[in-house]
């Protein structure tokens, strides 16, 4: 009995021996059986029996789940979050998205089988394992196979052990102690490694935050915001009157802005009539319009009482009076057109089809606010 | 063993991959001897090259990021151009390090655990030199984290119909494979140099880097299993790496692009232009580095022979690309097709079509494929005629396409020059500093498959 070993390694030159020798030694129950290689012996698991690795598994679970995750996420994101039509397909074109799957598939397997074999099956890193300050670790990790008899109980003979390798054909013997350690992990210096990695983590993302607001706008990156053009409202030297902006040619006609071919709303009456047709959407136009704009002054049914308080002191017309029902539906288009009283032009604030579907629904106004008894039939 | 395989004919018995007597011991001092010995002059000489360019490329990427891409090339209808071209030709450079690491371990080629490693090597640095360009290309370089999917305060995603954000997965999931791939192949051999290399800061750096890996069977059951995976799956991205970068191309409607046959004709230059860029280092670093007796005449052979196999489909690919041009019966395509070979461009198609399909066909012949200067010249022409071959599909295809009155000329500036010879600066680079810290060959994968104790005995 010997608290202090951890285990009896014996090291032999040759696979096929060392495999013989583990076939032998593992029937009699020395102790736990392990084998230190430079490369995986063939036959070498089994003899010391190791059942077969469960990664395959693994890997085919997270796989699925690699695959399944990419679809939801393609789905979602063209189909829910920002649905955009491209090239007539369907927002949930499923072909389209299997590039993406197949990769990130591969990236969850290939992550799985890597990360989680090192650092879960094999429980990597690990720099305080005995084998590793044995004599021997220079052999295991270039020509020596190494097969151990490692310490599983209190009733671990060393001698026993290390005459069974040598009667096996093991060249040499080494009895690795326990390390004089008993925690491989201190907390001050768990806690110092998780303190650097904060600060580097903290350092990184103010740094890539400074860069991203910083270098767009620093000097060398201004190339894409300085462009030889000229803006709105900058002055030039190329022209004789020094705008950078330029003037419309005399005489240019925005389009539907045609100037007025008459002088006064009563001639507007005689020259022009509603060409609209009365629908429904039109006479929803007309009435968008009139409450954005007429409403405030002539009141939402047209009777002329304001929406502004008594102080503003105007005197707008009764659309409901029996003298303003009788013009003609082209003075209403020239009082928008030319202004009235107090009254502005409205000239540049509403295309002709707006004046005409306002005029429309005055005349709807005026008709609900004198119905006739038919009306109401 | 030996008296039952000399009766067979030549071509079916096993290769000799070793010259001489090759132990585990021997092969460590061999393979993992230079991180600590002090290189040859040589590789002094080769890396103040390689720098060279690697510093001329960084200037010429400065220029660009300080005045913009409009120092490029490009214009329209080309908008492409020699970003795009460099891409596709470093992706493919890396698809011959996945093959060899994955389909031949797959198929239990021996012949490739001597290469493996370096191949792999290279597939990672090929991909970095690769995603230089599209980071570029895109004009400001820092919002290049714009391509990812990520929840951001502009309420916008990416487009998931899309070929180009199929690549930025496929390369991003090719470089994470890869490294990983590398990575746990590296494990063991970086034990081996834990464990030989004397007390100081470069033992520290490779005790942490072999994560305390201690070869125990137990570890060894779990990893095999894992490499054997590993494999499969990146097997799967040989194939779809290439494929999907094709989609760039083939999904689009401009003539020349618009064809199913992309994808494997995509596959097989990359294979093929990868191969030839392994042979050409591989003849160079087991030169300098002695190696000769791991990486025989026979490693080369095999190499040689599949580049001609490789070369042979791209003619095939390039015949059945007339056949589709013939077949739309669309004046578009059939002028595009007829630009290869003729027209202001003619000249480009006409040394890709050189350099490969005539040239690797001196690989039928055995003494060819066993001469140093003849598979170097192959292996630069290769390059060469896949470059070209890039240009080609990209350039012709774009300056005359549908819309005649768009058409337009395209000339690459120095500063596209530049940052080509800078992106073979940065491979080359990468190369030598891997060569002299890293072990070249994968120690533990050769080590297993040595002829045991009692058969080495001569």
């Amino acid at each position: 009995m010997s608290s202090g070993t951890f285990a009896v390694l014996g090291l032999f030159s040759d696979a096929h021996k060392i495999v013989d020798a583990a076939k032998q030694i593992r029937p009699r129950q020395l102790g736990r059986l392990e084998a230190y290689t430079p490369y995986p012996v063939h036959g070498l698991d089994r003899a010391i029996g190791l059942a077969p690795s469960p990664l395959g598994r693994l890997v085919m679970f997270m796989g699925v789940i690699g695959a399944g995750l990419a679809l939801l996420f393609e789905g979602w994101v063209s189909a829910v979050d920002y649905p955009l039509v491209t090239g007539g397909k369907a927002l949930f074109s499923w072909q389209a998205f299997v590039p993406v799957m197949f990769e990130v598939t591969v990236l969850f397997a290939t992550f799985t089988a890597g990360l989680a074999m090192l650092f879960a099956f094999n429980k990597l890193p690990f720099f305080g394992h005995p084998v590793l300050h044995s004599q021997a670790i220079k052999g295991i990790t270039r020509d020596k196979l190494a097969l151990s008899i490692e310490a599983s109980s209190a009733a671990f003979d060393v001698e026993a052990a290390r005459q069974a390798l040598i009667d096996n054909g093991a060249e040499s013997v080494e009895i690795v102690p326990v390390p004089a350690w008993d925690r491989p992990l201190s907390l001050v210096g768990l806690l110092r490694t998780i303190a650097v990695i904060v600060a580097a983590c903290v350092v990184a993302g103010a740094g890539l935050y400074a860069a991203e607001k910083l270098i767009p706008i620093v000097p060398p990156m201004l190339h894409m915001h300085n462009q030889p053009k000229l803006n709105a409202f900058r002055e030039s030297a190329f022209f004789v009157d020094g705008r950078g902006m330029r003037p419309a040619v005399a005489g240019t006609v925005a389009r539907g802005h045609l100037p007025p071919a008459f002088a006064t709303p009563e001639e507007a009456g005689t020259l022009l009539s509603n060409p609209l047709p009365l629908t429904q959407s039109i006479a929803e136009r007309g009435r968008k319009v009139f409450n954005d704009h007429c409403a405030i002054c002539h009141g939402l049914v047209g009777n002329g009482v304001p929406l502004l308080s008594r102080a503003y002191g105007g005197k707008p017309g009764n659309f409901l009076s029996n003298e303003i029902r009788a013009r003609p539906d082209g003075h209403y288009f020239g009082v928008l057109m030319l202004g009235k009283n107090a009254m502005p032009s409205y000239a540049a604030d509403l295309d002709p089809d707006d004046r005409w579907a306002v005029v429309h629904y005055i005349r709807i106004l005026q008709r609900a606010q004198n119905a006739k008894d038919e009306d109401l039939r | 063993m030996k008296a039952a395989t000399a009766s067979l004919p030549e071509a079916l018995r096993p290769l000799e991959l070793l010259q001489g007597k090759v132990t585990p011991g021997s092969l460590d001092d061999q393979v993992l001897r230079f991180p600590a010995e002090r290189p040859p002059r040589a590789w002094y000489v080769a890396l103040a090259v390689t720098l060279t360019a690697l510093g001329i490329g960084g200037l010429c990427i400065c220029w660009t990021l300080y005045y913009g891409i409009g120092t490029w090339g490009n214009n329209r209808p080309v908008a492409w151009g020699f970003g795009i071209i460099n891409f596709v030709f470093w992706v493919g450079i890396g698809h011959a390090g996945t093959l060899i690491s994955a389909i031949l371990f797959l198929l239990r080629a021996r012949w490739r655990n001597a290469i493996a490693r370096f191949a792999e090597a290279m597939t990672i640095f090929a991909v970095i030199c690769a995603a230089i360009f599209p980071v570029l290309h895109t004009g400001r370089p820092w919002f290049a984290y714009w391509l990812f999917p990520y929840p951001n305060e502009r309420a916008l995603w990416v487009n998931f119909r899309s070929p180009l954000i199929w690549d930025v997965f496929a390369v991003t999931t090719y470089f994470s494979v890869s490294l990983i791939y590398w990575y746990l192949g590296l494990v063991p051999d970086f034990a081996s140099l834990r464990d030989r290399t004397a007390e100081g800061w470069r033992k520290r750096i490779y005790t942490v880097l072999s994560l305390g890996w201690r070869g125990a069977a137990s570890h060894w059951v779990h990893y095999d299993k894992a490499y054997l995976l590993l494999a499969g799956l990146a097997t799967g991205l040989v194939i779809s790496v290439h494929s999907v970068v094709s989609f760039d191309f083939a999904v689009s409607l401009v003539p020349g692009w618009h064809m199913t046959i992309f994808p494997p004709y995509f596959v097989a230059g990359a294979i093929f232009a990868g191969f030839a860029m392994v042979v050409m280092a591989l003849t160079v670093v087991r030169k300098t580095m002695n190696l000769s007796n791991l990486i025989t005449d026979n490693h080369l052979d095999v190499m040689n022979k599949l580049i001609l196999a490789m070369s042979c489909i791209m003619g095939y690919a390039y015949v059945m690309e007339g056949g589709t041009a013939w077949y739309s019966a669309n004046p578009y395509i059939q002028h595009t097709f007829m630009n290869y070979v003729s027209g202001f461009y003619g000249w480009a198609g006409i040394t890709t079509i050189t350099c490969n399909i005539i040239i690797p066909q001196i690989f039928w012949f055995r003494r060819m494929r066993r001469s140093i200067p003849a598979m170097i010249f192959v292996a630069l022409a290769v390059t060469l005629g896949m470059w070209m071959e890039r240009f080609v599909i990209i350039v012709i295809s774009l300056h005359q396409d549908y819309l005649p009155s768009s058409w337009h000329k395209y000339i690459p500036t120095k500063i596209d020059f530049g940052i080509l010879l800078g992106s073979f600066g940065l491979f080359f680079t990468l190369v030598l500093l891997f060569a002299r810290v890293l072990p070249v060959i994968a120690t533990s994968e050769m080590k297993a498959s040595l002829p045991a104790e009692k058969e080495r005995q001569p």
